[in-house]
């Protein structure tokens, strides 16, 4: 393993994802730990642009980092009540979920530690968003349009589940 | 006719299934469901008996269980003695229904009491056109069934209920035998068909320990259905039932079924002398125990029951003593004077209301017809010369002197010279002299309980015709015919034994006569009230005392001690099980909190078990 | 060729999925739930595009099946943003465990 500038890189992004990660479990204000995910989802569209998809990566920019991330505060500060969140959960579970997650955990890295495959050299990085958008209209265009159509009916269905019925009916 | 014999105790059981699902609602008319359904019995019985008599025996059966190689069978047999005993049973049974009729009227569970009768009826039926082991068996089981249902008829009296469990209890002993030789035989002949035992046990494949140790055993089956010694004590018992139950089960039926049985595998006991000796020496001692008991009983049911446990001893003797003919003539014979003595003394006790003999007499008067009746019966079972019990008596006496045991022979003669005494003091005390107590309202019983006496009446005075040494020896030819295993039909004994017999039988009634009609000879002459001989009679030589220190005494220890086990131990465990099972459900049904995330922890946690299980036994690692 | 193997991406991938999974089981706020599910699909989007340059069959297929996951994440968390705010509405809380309507 050499100290290339691609390894440097992925080692940096990993750590910022993994201490996203890590401040999101251990931080108490709900504020902060969204915050503390954004970090993450920088880190992991750095990671996209390793995996050469840029496309995907500035869509994770956009779409993570911007838009869900801003529709979470948004959230909270519609609900927010009591910021703090008390860990009142109970200890016995929290322990046999860390216990189940550890033992998930080691069963996938097996797999993944026998994961071994010829590496073959790609063209995904040569006009990656130009690839995207040809496969995207001509072999995925059905469930592109279901997406939108997807998309339009979460769009329409949270308006009418966040609307405020009362008020409305007051207005009448 | 004969294949359709199948259908004969298929009757009763459509009765008992009649009146146990419409009896409430049928009533008082359930006695005809009962006695038309049993009439048809006897009328298929009939047919059959007749038709036997001039063709070979008829035997049908079919696979019922295949194990392997085993064929388990069913089916039915009509050969001379079946056909006999279908017909007795289905007469006593045809008559017991009408009696009861009168009998139980304005009982309120009388519509209970007739769909008992043809259970038992149809479980005797079945017993006797069995054709093997097995399905003897479980006749032979049901028919216990039956008794235990109809002795504890009155079960809120609990002297009833007490004897309807012991007669169950006494005859499951003796079923422990039957079934341990029942299965050792079919361990030595790999079959339970009574052809293929016999065949077997002729060509010597069976051992002769084995032969004798197989008979004992299945003999103890017969002595606890039988009433022999020292299975007796539930029979006088069982008197606590209505009086047709004693009837049919105490005369006729059940208690014969012992001697039946004993008659259907005779082959196998021929084939062992030591089998037949015992046999013969348990009936002999039986048949003079009993009777020495039943002389001094004063209940009118209990002198009955002795007199018929002392009866079935002699059938024993004579199978014993190798009188096939002897012992089913006497079945026979008995089960139509016993009947009707049985018959008769409900007729009287159904009259005066009372048991005891002490507080009867003079009811000849009064009884015109059941005065007779008894007296025909009575004079029947002590062997007077011209009745029916005369001749199967003396074919026994002669078979005891014949087998060659001159002392079972005496015994047999004084056993007969008790029953003369006692019967004829039995009648002196209820039909002679004055009334000893206040009797109300005695009256000649019903026209359906005395036509089955008049008939069973006939009956004990002409049955013996078919066997007698005079006018030929029909029944026991016929009996015998084309089977050698089973003996002669008559044997010609001396004549000095029928005269000694007859002799025995008159001094006993002339002696009885002195005593309790003459009063000649004073009650007390040989052992009064008080005496210790009297004392022990009258206390049936303390077996149930005997029973309650030692086996009874030892049984409640041995619970006890299980009772503990089973509180401590087995209930114990058996807590500690539901203590878990709770405690599982009581955490399962906390873990339901509606939480959407704690059914996902555990739904996770379950997963992530799964998963590791799989990764480390193996998956996609190999 | 590339000096980071294969596996460290999808060993990343794994140890934000468990990061994910312990916060949704966890959490008592709703919203942080919500979040978590969204690291656990971001870790899966990994594994797409992973799979996608260094799997069996490398195509552009893997990156085009993210760009759809990340759109479905983005309608759920719509979704379900909307559903915590009417739920809000009505009990007053946005604390997990205090939402058991499904034990009645």
């Amino acid at each position: 393993m050499t100290f290339s500038g691609e390894f440097l890189a992925f080692m940096g992004l990993a750590l910022v994802a993994l201490i996203g990660g890590v401040l999101l479990l251990n931080l108490t204000k709900v504020v902060h730990m969204v915050v503390a995910l954004i970090f993450t989802f920088v880190a992991i569209a750095g990671i996209y642009v390793l995996l050469s998809a840029e496309f995907v990566a500035s869509v994770q920019v956009l779409i993570y980092s911007g838009a869900i991330t801003i529709i979470m505060l948004f959230g909270i500060m519609l609900t927010k009540h009591d910021d703090e969140n008390e860990p009142k959960t109970g200890k016995l579970r929290k322990l046999l979920v860390f216990l189940g997650i550890l033992g998930f955990a080691f069963a996938v890295y097996i797999g993944i530690y026998n994961f071994n495959v010829e590496q073959e050299q790609t063209a995904l990085h040569e006009n990656n968003t130009m690839q995207i958008g040809k496969a995207l209209y001509s072999k995925y265009i059905i469930p592109f349009e279901l997406t939108s159509v997807l998309l339009l009916a979460a769009l329409v269905g949270s308006i009418i589940l966040a609307k405020n019925e009362k008020k409305e009916a007051d207005d009448e | 006719m004969m294949e359709n014999a199948w259908l004969i105790p298929l009757f009763p059981l459509l009765s008992f299934l009649i009146l146990l699902l419409f009896g409430k609602r049928l009533k008082e008319a359930s006695a005809y469901v009962g006695i038309l359904l049993t009439l048809a019995s006897l009328v298929f019985s009939i047919l059959v008996l007749f038709e036997r008599f001039s063709e070979p025996t008829y035997s049908t059966k079919f696979d019922w269980l295949t194990i392997g190689d085993l064929h388990l069978t069913a089916g039915f047999e009509v050969n001379q003695l079946n056909a006999l005993m279908l017909f007795i049973v289905s007469l006593v049974s045809f008559l017991v229904h009408t009696y009861s009729k009168g009998y139980m009227n304005g009982d309120e569970r009388f519509p209970v009491f007739y769909a008992y009768l043809g259970l038992f009826t149809f479980a005797m039926l079945g017993l006797v056109i069995s054709p093997n082991l097995l399905q003897t068996y479980i006749f032979w089981e049901l028919v216990g069934v039956g008794s235990f249902l109809l002795i504890g008829f009155y079960y809120y009296k609990e002297e009833a209920k007490a004897a309807a469990k012991k007669a169950f209890i006494m005859t499951r002993i003796g079923d422990v035998g039957l079934f341990i030789g029942m299965i050792l035989l079919f361990w030595e002949t790999k079959s339970f068909e009574y052809s293929e035992i016999f065949a077997a046990v002729d060509a010597g494949a069976v051992s002769g320990t084995m032969i004798t140790l197989t008979a004992i055993l299945i003999f103890i089956g017969a002595v606890g259905k039988s009433g022999q010694f020292p299975l007796h004590t539930w029979l006088p018992d069982a008197m606590e039932g209505p009086t047709p139950v004693s009837a049919l089960i105490h005369a006729a039926t059940m208690v014969a079924a012992g001697v039946y049985l004993v008659a259907a595998l005779f082959p196998l006991f021929a084939a062992s002398k030591t089998a037949l000796l015992t046999i013969a020496v348990i009936g002999a001692f039986t048949a003079i125990f009993a009777a020495s008991i039943g002389l001094v009983q004063t209940d009118i049911k209990r002198v009955l029951a002795y007199s018929t446990v002392s009866q079935l001893g002699y059938m024993m003797l004579a199978l014993g003593s190798a009188g096939y003919v002897a012992g089913v003539f006497h079945l026979m014979t008995h089960a139509f004077f016993k009947a009707l003595l049985f018959l008769a003394a409900g007729s009287v006790i159904h009259a005066v209301h009372t048991q005891n003999i002490e507080e009867m007499g003079g009811l000849w008067k009064k009884l015109k017809l059941t005065g007779p009746l008894f007296l025909i019966g009575t004079l029947a079972i002590s062997g007077v010369p011209g009745l029916s019990g005369f001749f199967s008596k003396d074919e026994i006496l002669v078979a005891a002197w014949e087998g060659g045991h001159p002392i079972l022979f005496f015994l047999a003669l004084i056993a007969a010279f008790m029953t003369a005494f006692y019967m004829f003091r039995l009648f002196f005390l209820v039909f002679t002299g004055e009334a000893r107590s206040e009797q109300k309202h005695v009256h000649e019983s019903p026209n359906n309980m005395t036509y089955p006496m008049i008939l069973l009446g006939v009956l004990a005075v002409i049955a013996g015709y078919v066997n007698t040494p005079w006018f030929g020896s029909f029944l026991g030819d016929w009996l015998v015919d084309g089977n050698p295993a089973l003996g002669h039909g008559h044997v010609e004994g001396p004549i000095w034994i029928m005269i000694a017999a007859t002799v025995v039988s008159l001094a006993g009634i002339y002696f009885a006569y002195l005593m309790y009609r003459k009063r000649s000879i004073a009650r007390n002459t040989i052992s009064g009230t008080g005496d210790t001989l009297h004392t022990i009679l009258l206390n049936k030589y303390y077996v149930d005392e005997f029973y309650q220190l030692t086996v009874v005494a030892f049984t409640k220890g041995l619970s006890y001690f299980l009772r503990f086990i089973d509180v401590f131990l087995v209930e114990g465990l058996v807590k500690g099980v539901v203590g878990i099972v709770q405690g599982l459900g009581r955490t399962g049904s906390k873990m339901q909190t509606g939480q959407v995330q704690t059914y996902g922890a555990v739904a996770f946690f379950s997963l992530a078990l799964l998963v590791v299980i799989f990764a480390l036994t193996g998956g996609y690692l190999r | 060729m590339s000096s980071v193997p294969a596996s460290a991406f999808l060993a990343l991938a794994l140890i934000l999925f468990c990061i994910g999974l312990y916060g949704a089981l966890t959490k008592r706020n709703t919203v942080i739930v919500l979040i978590s599910i969204e690291l656990m699909l971001n870790a899966v989007n990994i594994n797409l595009v992973t799979f996608s340059k260094y799997g069996i069959a490398p195509s552009i297929t893997g990156q085009v099946f993210a760009l759809f996951a990340i759109s479905v994440a983005a309608a759920e968390a719509a979704v379900g943003l909307a559903i915590l705010i009417s739920l809000y509405r009505t009990r007053k809380t946005v604390n997990i465990d205090e939402m058991d309507t499904m034990k009645n």
